[in-house]
Parts: C-alpha cells; sequence; structure tokens
C-alpha cells in the first residue's frame, strides 16, 4: 500500500475533527471533534510505524500512550461540561462567553445581570 | 579632527583610579540618593525636618565637588581624569558592563553647576513651598533627582548614564505633576512622559549597537574603537544619541513637552527645566564627540536641529503671555545654541558647555524671579495682569534685570561672553547658520524686553485685591547669588585660569575656526542686532498701553507662534486625526488629555487596540478559529520559506 | 529447557534514579497526598496537604541543587538532565513553592483558601450554601498543584517526542481543573475551566500532529535522532516542515504567543488569582524550557526554516500584548496582555540566533526567573485588593489605592516598573540581556520592534501606576485584606528578587551562562 494512502485518510479525519471543532456547539460534539483529530494522529503514527519498520515500535508505543492520555483527557472535559451543565442548564458553547474583551458598559450590565 | 580624538582616548584610557579626596566620589550621588529614601520613606516625622535634610543633601555634594574640583586643579592637564569603579554590571561572556564614575575636567562642571544651582534652588523652594503641605515630598522628589542627574553626568559607561537619564525622566515626570489635583499638571506629565520615552528608545537602541559593535559600553571602549568601526556605525550611533539628547532637551521635533512642562512648581521650571536636566542632551552630545567627529552626517542634524529649535523657541517666547512659558520658549532656544555650538565639533564643543554653564545661571535666576513675582501676585503668571512691578519688589527687580542682560547678551553681563563665541564660531563654519544665530539674537533681546515690561514696567494692570510683595530673604538671597553668578560668571569662565576653553581641551579637543570678520566686528554687529530687538520690543510693547486681554486682531505670524508654531496642530493633523477616524464609532476608550505628537501616537494605538480588541468576542469557538487561522498560516509560511 | 532459559542475560533499561530524584519526589508525593486526601479526617487534611506539598518541592529543590554540574541523558536518552533542565527546576520549584504559599493563603477571604467549599455543590444553591457554612475547603487542589509541577519539571527535561507530549498532558490537565475551582465567582472560573481546556486539547492535538510528522520523517522520536535526520535525509523534507510547524503550535500556545493566546486574557481572568500567579510564572517557563530544547536540539539544523516563521509570530505576539493591553481596564486581563507581551520579548531572544545559542539560552534563563518572581508576586497583590464579592480586580476600584495602602499600592508599583523594563529593576536587566543577544544574533530589526514595544508596554504599566497614586480614592474603595504569613513571603521574596537581580544581577547571569549547555 503506498504511504499516501493512510496519510490522507488520516489527514482528512484530523480536517474532520478540525470542522467538528469549529462548527460544532455543544461541547459534547466540539469534543468528540477534539477526539477524532487523536485518532487521526494514531493512524498516522501506525502507518509510519510500518513504513519505517521500527524495530522499537516508537509509533505505536505513542499510539498506545495517545490514547491513554485522550482517554485521561476526555474523562477530564467530561468533568467541566458536566459541571457547566449543571450550572446553565445547557452545554451550547456559544452561550458561555461572560469573559471578553468588552466596553466598560457592557460589562457592568453582565455584572449586574451576575 | 583625529588630534582632539586621540587626545579623547588617551585622557579616557589614562584616567587614574580614584585616590585621596577622589575615593569619596561616589558619595557625591550617594547622599542625595540616601537623603531622597530617608525623606521619602520617612513618615510624619519627616515633615518637620524633612526640607532641611532635602537642602543638605545638595550642599554637602557640593562641598565634596568643589574639593574635588580644587584637587583637579592642582594636578596636570592630563592627569585630572579619575574613575572609580563600583561593581562589575552585566558579566555576560560575549559582553562586560561594568559600572563606575569618571570625574573629568567635563563632568566636573556639570557636578559644579548640579550641586551648586541645585543648593541654591533648594534654598529657595524652603520659601517658595512654605505653604505646601506636601513640601517633605517635593523635597525628596528633587533629590531624587539631583541623585539621578548627579549618576548621569558621571557615570563612565552609556549604560550607567542610560540609568540616570531614565532616573531624571522619572522625577521630572513626578515633579511636573506635582500639584496634581490640577488636572493641566497631569496631562502635562504625562506628556512629558511620553516624549521623553520616544528620547530613551533612541538611547537604549544606541546603548545597544554599542554593546553589539565594540562588546562594551563604557566611554573608554567605545571612543576607542569607535575610530576603527567605520563611518556608518558612527552615524548610526550620532542620529540615536541625537534623537535621545531631543527628547530630553526638548529640542525639535521633540519640543513639545517642555512649556507644557511649566504646569509644575517654579524651582522645579527652574533647576530641571531650565538649568540642568533639559540641558542633559548637550551634555550627551559633547560627551559622545569622538563618534560625532567620525560622522559629519550627524554633526550636520545636530546643528541643523539646533539652529530650528533656537528661532523655533524665540519665536513662540515672543508670543507667549504666560510668564513662564515665555521663558520655557527662551530655554528652548537657549538649548538650540549649545546644540548648535555642540554640533560645530571641537570648534564649538567648549562654547556649548560654556553657554550651558551660564544660561544656568541667568535661566535660573530668571525663573526663580518670575517665581518671586507669582509668590507676589497670587499665582498670575499672566504678564498682561502685572505692570509696575518695579518699586514693589525692588530685590526682584534688580536680579530679574541682571538676568535680562545676562541672556540678552550686554557686556559684562555672562550670557555676553558664551553667546557671542556661539555666533562667531556658527559664522566661521557656516554664513546662513550664523546669520540664522544672529538674528535669534536680535529676536531673543525682544522677547526679553517685551518681558521685562510688561513685568516690572509700565502701569499697573493687575487683577483685583491684588497686593504685591517682597519675598522673604529665604527667596531673595538665592536670587542674590544667582544674580552675582549672571555678572561674573561669564568673565570668569572666559578668563580666569586660562578659561574654560584651555581646560575643556583635553577632554573635547579644541579647534580655532577663523571668523569671516574680525572678533571686534562681530561683537559690534551682535551688539547692533541686539539693540535692534530692543528697540523693536519698544517700539511696539512700550510705546502704547499693553492691553489687559490679548489681542484678537493680530498678524498671522503672532497668532501662529501662540500655539507654540502649530507643533500641537501639526501634530493632531498628522497623527492624530488618521487615529481618531480608526477610533471613531469603534471604541469609547478614555481620550481625555491626549494632545501633542505621541499623544497622537497613543490615540493611533488606542484606537487600534480598540479596534482589534472586538476579536477577544468570548466565544471559544472563534478562538479556536483563530489557532486554527494561525495554525495554517505557521504551515504555509515555513513551506513558502522552503520553497523561495 | 525452561530453566536454562530463564537464566539468559538481557539487558534492562537503566534508569538513574538519583539523577531524577526531584521528578520521583514531586510525583511520588503527589500520589501521596492523593491517599491522604481519601484517607485522612477532614481536618487534618489541609495541614498535611499543605506541609507535604511544602516539603516535597523543598526537598526536590535541595535534591536539585545537589546535581548541579550533571550533565547526562538519563532514563535511556528520554530525559536530559543538564545545566539547562537544572536551572529550569530551581526556577519551577521556587516559583511552585511561592504558589503552595498563595494556594494556602486563608486569611484574606475569611479563614477559607480561595477555592471552592465544595466544587460538586451549584453555585447559588442550598448545597452550597450549606457547604460555604461549614466552612469547607477544596484540598484537592494540592495534590492536583503537584502533578502539574511534576508535569512542569519533565516538560523541558524531556529529550523525546513521547516524554514531552506525556509531560505536557501531566502538567496540563490537572490546570485545566484547578482553574474551575474558585470559590468567588464560580461562574467565570467554570468558563475559564472551559475554555482552556477545549482549546488546550485543540493545540494538544496539533502537537501531537506535528510529533507524528516528525517522527514519519526521521523514523525515531529521540530529539538526537531526528537531529541527526535532518540533513541526511532527503526528499521527506515536507514531513519536517509541516511537523516542526505543527509542534511550533502546540508549544506556542503554551507560552501564550499570538495568535495562539486567544485564551490567556480569559483564562487568567477567571481562574483562581494564585493558579493564575503559577500559570503565568511556571507554565510559562517549562514551555519555553521545552520549545529551546526541541528547537535547538532537535530542530537546530533546521533553523533557517524556522526562523522566519518566529519571527513573525514574535512580531505578532509583542504587538498584540502590548497594543490590547493599553485598553483593559481589568488588572487581571491588564497582567494577561502583559505576559502575552513578555513571551514576545522571550521569543525575540529565541529566535535571534546566529552561530551560538548559549548567549541566547542564557538571556532567556534569566528574562524567565526574573519575570516568574514578578507576576507571581504582582498576582498576589492583586488577591489582596478586595471588595464585598471578592477581588476587586477592575481598574477602576484601584484608583487612590496609594493613598489607601502606601506599601500595597509600592510593591505593586515596584512589579510594573519590572515589567516595563525600567532600570534597576530585574526587568530590566532581563530585557537588557534578551535583547542583546537577539542583535548580536543578528536579529536587529525585531530588537527595534521590541523596544518600540517596550515604549507602548511601559505606557500602560505607567497608567495603573497613575492610577493607584494620582488619583482621589473613590468614596467605598477596596479594603486591603492583611495576608498571613503565606502571602507576605510570597510578595517579599518577590520584591527581593526583583530588587536583587535588578542591583546585582551579576550571579544568577553568571548562573544563567554556565547553565546554558544543553545536551543530545
Amino acid at each position: 500500500m503506498p504511504l499516501l494512502f493512510p496519510l490522507v485518510v488520516s489527514a482528512l479525519l484530523f480536517a474532520i475533527g478540525v470542522y467538528g471543532v469549529l462548527a460544532r456547539r455543544n461541547a459534547i460534539l466540539v469534543l468528540m471533534g477534539v477526539e477524532l483529530m487523536l485518532n487521526a494522529v494514531n493512524l498516522n503514527l501506525l502507518a509510519f510505524d510500518a513504513w519505517h519498520r521500527d524495530t522499537l515500535h516508537s509509533g505505536q508505543i505513542l499510539a498506545l500512550f495517545t490514547i491513554t492520555i485522550a482517554a485521561a483527557e476526555i474523562g477530564l472535559g467530561l468533568a467541566i461540561v458536566l459541571l457547566l451543565f449543571r450550572t446553565r442548564r445547557q452545554i451550547n458553547l456559544d452561550a458561555v462567553r461572560e469573559l471578553a474583551d468588552r466596553e466598560d458598559t457592557d460589562r457592568e450590565d453582565a455584572e449586574v445581570r451576575r | 579632527m583625529t588630534t582632539s580624538v586621540s587626545a579623547m582616548v588617551l585622557a579616557s584610557e589614562q584616567a587614574g583610579q580614584a585616590s585621596g579626596v577622589f575615593s569619596l566620589m561616589w558619595l557625591i550621588v550617594a547622599i542625595p540618593a540616601l537623603s531622597a529614601a530617608v525623606i521619602l520613606l520617612s513618615g510624619r516625622a519627616g515633615k518637620s525636618w524633612g526640607h532641611l535634610l532635602g537642602c543638605a543633601a545638595p550642599i554637602a555634594s557640593f562641598v565634596l565637588g568643589a574639593t574635588m574640583f580644587f584637587a583637579m586643579l592642582g594636578r596636570g592637564p592630563e592627569e585630572r581624569a579619575v574613575e572609580q569603579q563600583l561593581y562589575t554590571f552585566i558579566p555576560l561572556p560575549s559582553y562586560h558592563v561594568t559600572a563606575g564614575l569618571l570625574l573629568d575636567q567635563l563632568s566636573v562642571c556639570f557636578v559644579l553647576l548640579i550641586t551648586g544651582v541645585g543648593s541654591i534652588i533648594h534654598v529657595y523652594s524652603v520659601g517658595y513651598m512654605a505653604h505646601d503641605e506636601r513640601r517633605k515630598r517635593f523635597f525628596g522628589y528633587l533629590n531624587l533627582f539631583v541623585a539621578a542627574m548627579l549618576l548621569l553626568v558621571l557615570a563612565n559607561d552609556f549604560l550607567v548614564v542610560f540609568i540616570g537619564w531614565e532616573g531624571v525622566g522619572l522625577a521630572s515626570y513626578l515633579l511636573i505633576g506635582f500639584w496634581q489635583h490640577k488636572p493641566s499638571a497631569a496631562t502635562a506629565a504625562k506628556k512629558a512622559f511620553v516624549v521623553n520615552r520616544v528620547g530613551d528608545v533612541g538611547l537604549s537602541l544606541a546603548v545597544m549597537l554599542m554593546l553589539a559593535t565594540f562588546g562594551t559600553s563604557s566611554f573608554a571602549g567605545v571612543f576607542g574603537h569607535v575610530g576603527a568601526a567605520g563611518t556608518g556605525i558612527a552615524t548610526a550611533l550620532g542620529f540615536l544619541l541625537l534623537l535621545g539628547a531631543c527628547g530630553k532637551s526638548a529640542q525639535f521635533p521633540l519640543q513639545s513637552w517642555l512649556l507644557d512642562a511649566m504646569e509644575g512648581p517654579t524651582p522645579v521650571s527652574a533647576l530641571i527645566h531650565a538649568a540642568t536636566m533639559v540641558t542633559a542632551g548637550v551634555y550627551l552630545v559633547t560627551r559622545s564627540n569622538a563618534i560625532y567627529d567620525q560622522a559629519p552626517a550627524a554633526q550636520t542634524a545636530v546643528v541643523l536641529v539646533g539652529t530650528i529649535t533656537l528661532l523655533m523657541g524665540a519665536v513662540i517666547g515672543c508670543a507667549k503671555d504666560d510668564i513662564k512659558k515665555a521663558l520655557a520658549g527662551s530655554t528652548m532656544s537657549q538649548i538650540g545654541y549649545m546644540m548648535l555650538a555642540a554640533g560645530l565639533g571641537p570648534a564649538g564643543y567648549a562654547f556649548a558647555i560654556f553657554h550651558l554653564l551660564t544660561h544656568g545661571f541667568f535661566k535660573a535666576d530668571m525663573f526663580l524671579g518670575a517665581g518671586s513675582v507669582m509668590h507676589g501676585m497670587n499665582d498670575e503668571v499672566n504678564m498682561r495682569r502685572y505692570g509696575a512691578l518695579r518699586k514693589y519688589l525692588p530685590i526682584t527687580f534688580g536680579t530679574f534685570a541682571v538676568g535680562y542682560l545676562a541672556i540678552i547678551g550686554i557686556p559684562p553681563f555672562a550670557g555676553f561672553f558664551s553667546k557671542d563665541k556661539i555666533i562667531e564660531a556658527a559664522f566661521s563654519s557656516n554664513v546662513w547658520i550664523g546669520l540664522c544665530a544672529l538674528i535669534g539674537a536680535g529676536i531673543t533681546a525682544f522677547y526679553m524686553t517685551r518681558l521685562m515690561y510688561m513685568t516690572f514696567l509700565g502701569h499697573k494692570r493687575w487683577a483685583k485685591d491684588t497686593h504685591p510683595h517682597e519675598s522673604p530673604p529665604v527667596m531673595t538671597v538665592p536670587l542674590i547669588l544667582l544674580s552675582v553668578l549672571s555678572i561674573v560668571g561669564g568673565a570668569g569662565l572666559a578668563y580666569a585660569g586660562g578659561g574654560i576653553v584651555s581646560w575643556l581641551e583635553p577632554v573635547v579637543g579644541e579647534k580655532h575656526l577663523e571668523p569671516p570678520l574680525s572678533v571686534a566686528a562681530m561683537t559690534a554687529l551682535t551688539l547692533a542686532v541686539v539693540a535692534l530687538g530692543v528697540a523693536a520690543a519698544w517700539w511696539f510693547v512700550a510705546r502704547r498701553e499693553v492691553p489687559v486681554e490679548a489681542p484678537v486682531k493680530v498678524s498671522p505670524i503672532t497668532t501662529a507662534a501662540r500655539k507654540d508654531l502649530y507643533g500641537d496642530a501639526f501634530n493632531e493633523v498628522v497623527l492624530m486625526r488618521p487615529g481618531q477616524e480608526v477610533t471613531r464609532g469603534l471604541v469609547a476608550f478614555d481620550n481625555r488629555g491626549v494632545d501633542g505628537v505621541v499623544n497622537g501616537l497613543a490615540a493611533f494605538v488606542g484606537g487600534l487596540s480598540g479596534m482589534v480588541r472586538r476579536v477577544q468576542t468570548g466565544f471559544v469557538r472563534s478562538y479556536a478559529l483563530v489557532m486554527f487561522g494561525g495554525a495554517a498560516l505557521v504551515v504555509v509560511a515555513m513551506l513558502l520559506v522552503r520553497l523561495s | 529447557m525452561t530453566s536454562i532459559l530463564l537464566a539468559q542475560e538481557f539487558k534492562s533499561p537503566t534508569i538513574e534514579y538519583a539523577k531524577v530524584a526531584p521528578l520521583l519526589i514531586v510525583f511520588g508525593v503527589a500520589i501521596v497526598s492523593v491517599i491522604a486526601e481519601a484517607f485522612l479526617p477532614r481536618r487534618f487534611r489541609y495541614p498535611t496537604q499543605v506541609v507535604l506539598s511544602l516539603g516535597s518541592l523543598a526537598a526536590a529543590l535541595v535534591v536539585t541543587v545537589g546535581l548541579a554540574g550533571s550533565k547526562l541523558l538519563a532514563a535511556e536518552g528520554a530525559i536530559a538532565i543538564d545545566g539547562f533542565t537544572l536551572f529550569l527546576w530551581g526556577t519551577i520549584l521556587v516559583m511552585s513553592i511561592i504558589s503552595v504559599l498563595l494556594l494556602a493563603e486563608r486569611a484574606v477571604d475569611g479563614g477559607v483558601t480561595a477555592f471552592a467549599a465544595q466544587a460538586a455543590a451549584l453555585p447559588g444553591t442550598e448545597a452550597e450554601r450549606e457547604a460555604q457554612a461549614r466552612r469547607l475547603e477544596q484540598t484537592e487542589v494540592f495534590p492536583l498543584f503537584l502533578f502539574a509541577v511534576g508535569g512542569m519539571l519533565l516538560f523541558p527535561a524531556a529529550n523525546d517526542l513521547l516524554t514531552m507530549f506525556v509531560a505536557l498532558e501531566v502538567l496540563s490537565l490537572p490546570l485545566y481543573l484547578l482553574c474551575g475551582l474558585a470559590r468567588r465567582r464560580r461562574l467565570l472560573s467554570q468558563e475559564a475551566a472551559m475554555k482552556y481546556f477545549l482549546l488546550g486539547a485543540f493545540a494538544s492535538a496539533f502537537f501531537l500532529y506535528g510529533m507524528a510528522m516528525l517522527y514519519g520523517f526521521a523514523g525515531t522520536i529521540s530529539f538526537s535522532g531526528i537531529a541527526a535526520a535532518i540533513g541526511a535525509k532527503t526528499g521527506v523534507d515536507g514531513l519536517l516542515l509541516a511537523g516542526t510547524a505543527l509542534v511550533a503550535v502546540g508549544l506556542l500556545f503554551k507560552i501564550g504567543a499570538a495568535p495562539f493566546h486567544m485564551w490567556t486574557p480569559d483564562v487568567y481572568q477567571g481562574a483562581p488569582t494564585a493558579i493564575t500567579a503559577f500559570m503565568a510564572a511556571c507554565t510559562k517557563i517549562a514551555a519555553f524550557g521545552a520549545l529551546l530544547r526541541l528547537f535547538y536540539v532537535a530542530l537546530g539544523a533546521a533553523r533557517w526554516d524556522w526562523q522566519p516563521m518566529i519571527w513573525v509570530v514574535a512580531i505578532l505576539t509583542l504587538g498584540v500584548g502590548s497594543v490590547l493591553a493599553l485598553t483593559q481596564s481589568d488588572i487581571k486581563r491588564m497582567l494577561a496582555y502583559s505576559s502575552i507581551a513578555h513571551a514576545g520579548f522571550l521569543l525575540i531572544g529565541f529566535v535571534g540566533v546566529r552561530d551560538h545559542i548559549s548567549a541566547n539560552t542564557s538571556a532567556i534563563l534569566f528574562y524567565l526567573a526574573a519575570y516568574g518572581f514578578a507576576t507571581i508576586g504582582a498576582f498576589a497583590v492583586v488577591t489582596l485588593v478586595r471588595d464585598a464579592s471578592g477581588e476587586a480586580t477592575h481598574l477602576s476600584r484601584w484608583v487612590g489605592l496609594g493613598k489607601r495602602s502606601p506599601i500595597v499600592a509600592s510593591v505593586m508599583a515596584l512589579f510594573l516598573l519590572a515589567f516595563a523594563g525600567i532600570p534597576l529593576t530585574s526587568g530590566f536587566m532581563g530585557k537588557w540581556a534578551v535583547f542583546s543577544a537577539a542583535w548580536q544574533g543578528g536579529a536587529w530589526p525585531l530588537v527595534v520592534i521590541g523596544v518600540v514595544a517596550s515604549v507602548v508596554a511601559a505606557f500602560f504599566y505607567v497608567r495603573v501606576i497613575v492610577l493607584m497614586f494620582f488619583s482621589e480614592p473613590a468614596a467605598e474603595g477596596p479594603t486591603v485584606a492583611v495576608p498571613s504569613v503565606f502571602t507576605s513571603v510570597a510578595v517579599a521574596v518577590g520584591v527581593a528578587a526583583t530588587v536583587v537581580l535588578g542591583l546585582m544581577p551579576e550571579p544568577l547571569l553568571q548562573l544563567a551562562a554556565r547553565a546554558a549547555q544543553l545536551v543530545g
């Protein structure tokens, strides 16, 4: 198999992941986008590992670590999203924007509202 | 020219290590610094003795400086420069910066000026600030200034000069804004700070360039190597140092802050914005003579800057009704003379310093005189509200008159000796520059006569409830001292012990140019022009009653001069308006008090800031989009670099 | 047969335990303190955690000092122990000790720490009120903090891609959580955690993708292997370039360089101030260490490819940091933009290199130390200025602070002057070191831009000083809380370091110069 194939597939996967992060408003779906990006990388790593015939299998090990860390990351991410959901009853990311550069008057309004 | 350079290098390389009385050199700086710290950190307790300590510190430094001056007199001309290493400041392997002090013929002049005139002004301030409840703090700041200024002139390394440079900037900022309850004072302080920072960029880049090129920023190292480094480096250094000098000395095009700086208490105007700090630029150029001698283009720039400023300042001085602002215009103009002289190379350095010293005497004298007038006139500064004060303030009038005669250059008063020399040297180098300097002398005579007449002669035009009275002795004695200096200072410096030119020769070199006319003819010509200026002032001002309100129907030139020759307007049109266009509708940013050259820039940056910050929307996904765009940019940039 | 097989020798990996002891101590105690959190009764937790954290960090610091002079690749080449690593370890450990002091501060907010009483209780509910009333504290912050410190220690020492990635995540994950644990203004705090987490994960994905490409390019994950591959391999340069760019994204995100800076102001503002102080100082130090090691050691030979890109980023960062700080009205946001500007100054030192990296490395090391002390100190002062709703961070509340509390205002002014690079403060020496190293490296246009940016920056620092000293205080201004010995020590150390490094930079500069050796 040409090296190009897995690389293109993984690049596409990565791009879909990026699209998910940029286009989705639901925090869970954004998290899924990030996961997709990480999985694209795993595919890449394995392809390179096989291509280089790496006797140390650094690529595979790296992929394993990535999977583990991605799991930890998603666990933490879900915890944060859950916290957000419990306080706001929604996980629309666009609704969460108290912190921003805005004019003073706006901010005072925001402080009054809080 | 080369001889002067080698003389310079010789002098600084052979500067002996400090011993005997000279080993106390560091105390000259340390005493006022320590006193400033004590005064500022002492709580209420310091209120009763703060001003006394504040006066004692510069006097102690003066005594030390004078002792060392006499010790220097006892040595041969080549052994007078003394160096004292304090400690190693930057020991990086690539370069080495040691902090040390250098007392030579040039710096000792400044030490005596700063501590001498400084002490007199400190004493005067005891009376002037007597009713201010923050007098203690005022003296703390003044001492801080003296310490920083002494560090500036005593440093043996440009990096240490820079530290003093920032220090005097800070002190000046604090003192201009000392009466912070006046919004105009706060604005003026801000303006001075910002404009000075622009100048500081020049100086800091110059030091960086020195470190990068020579691996050191010490005077000895830089001046020793600059000859071999080529004209390019020397020219770049010359222009960068000139930028620094322009900021600190209120030279064109960074002149706009000095007039506003008059918002500070009058002793501050006398000490910092007339006698010492504003002349730091002249010191810098003179000190760097080895650099400028290698860079004719930079020298020409110095001459041009000086000439433009001396005319501008003089014209502005003609139109101001505020006595302090008229004097400030005059200060700009006189420093223009010094810069002009310093730009002439070895032919002019000594005259620049000569005029700097005499100007320090007579301008401090007149500023303190103005303060004494204001003291008696309920802090009125508008000269149209003065008149006939001669009888009511006799001592102030007498001392002010001495200063007046000195500045317009009537023999045997101080200004005659120093200014004539500059005009002579200017004529010898270039007839047009000489003519400008000559015309400047005429205008000086005009505006000073106008000021003198409107204040002390003519009829009373006082506001109601004004009861002018002579100031207490604590203020008049300093005035008398300064006026004595204004009388004898010129002749003394010119002739005593071979004169200042031969005194400074080991440091700055000497070159005599033949003036196109004989010296006597030049003097006669100058005096004739001065007389013309006085007569013109008499014709225009004294012939009829001075109107209490400034006339509205005046010539375009007067209007222009009243508006500082459109300095701020120019800045507004070129810098501020486009900035405001950017700002308009985008941001409600605090632009109050924005005016002048750099504040225009500030408005621009502020507007830009208001525009860019709209990107920070708070939407996390738009942040991610920016990051993604950045990542794409980074990848594309790298690929492009490889392809090209 | 089996017995013969079992008797066969094989070469086990060697771990130089003594050399990586600081890491082991911090991670080990972090685990112990998780256990302590689970088993100790509530009233013992706070003192135990504080003692454990301070003790482990101090012990790690002592061991680090003892390791001085080491120069080797430990753990089969995964960790580089050299002067550079040890200097950064020392700096990070000192800064984290100061940060622990801020974390443990209880006096300024009525006898409890600045962290949520019970993170699970919803803001504004009965449960939260009860938790508040029972004066509960979330002492989990201490183990989380220790794990983050461990990750930060590992990050600049990592000598292969895998270790570097693990370190990156170990330092980031606890920080995401810590950001969301503020006691006051919990909604803002949670929002900060969410933003930091999502953007951090996004940046890690880019970093990882870049790593995969670098691995694909070199066929190895060790830095020395990658360095050897550059120049030796031809035809796959695309992988090298794309990989370099993408790992740069991940690292530049951590140091807060534009255009990857967007999280910084929001997160710095929302996070508990003690955590902000810790992040601003230690994360930046660790991430710069990693950036230097990766780009100088592994990618040094490809310098001509990545230098222009870093130039652009440095200029953007300086511009964004110093221009946007001008219009900020919240002190924490202003300090955030100031930290972005400082990242720009550091990048100038990083990129302005021609032949020898030692001058640049030592300049950056010095700058990081100087900046770190001043930053923690400044944020520590921010925790002290309070009103009824917690910290009064809006700049309008700081008006006239100099009249109300001259000491606190003067200390803040000192830190701001150091940030502005005024002579006789540490910031001045740091800027000089960085600028002159870059100038000698031929990056003079960057230095000019840097000097101009520092002029703009001076303007907004001085604006705050003017606000504090030259304006009349508002009628019902904030109060200045009297801190316990913890915060006092933190602020005092910051002041002392700022002044000493400004007046006598020589010892630290020499140490940094000696530490500027990277193995590999």
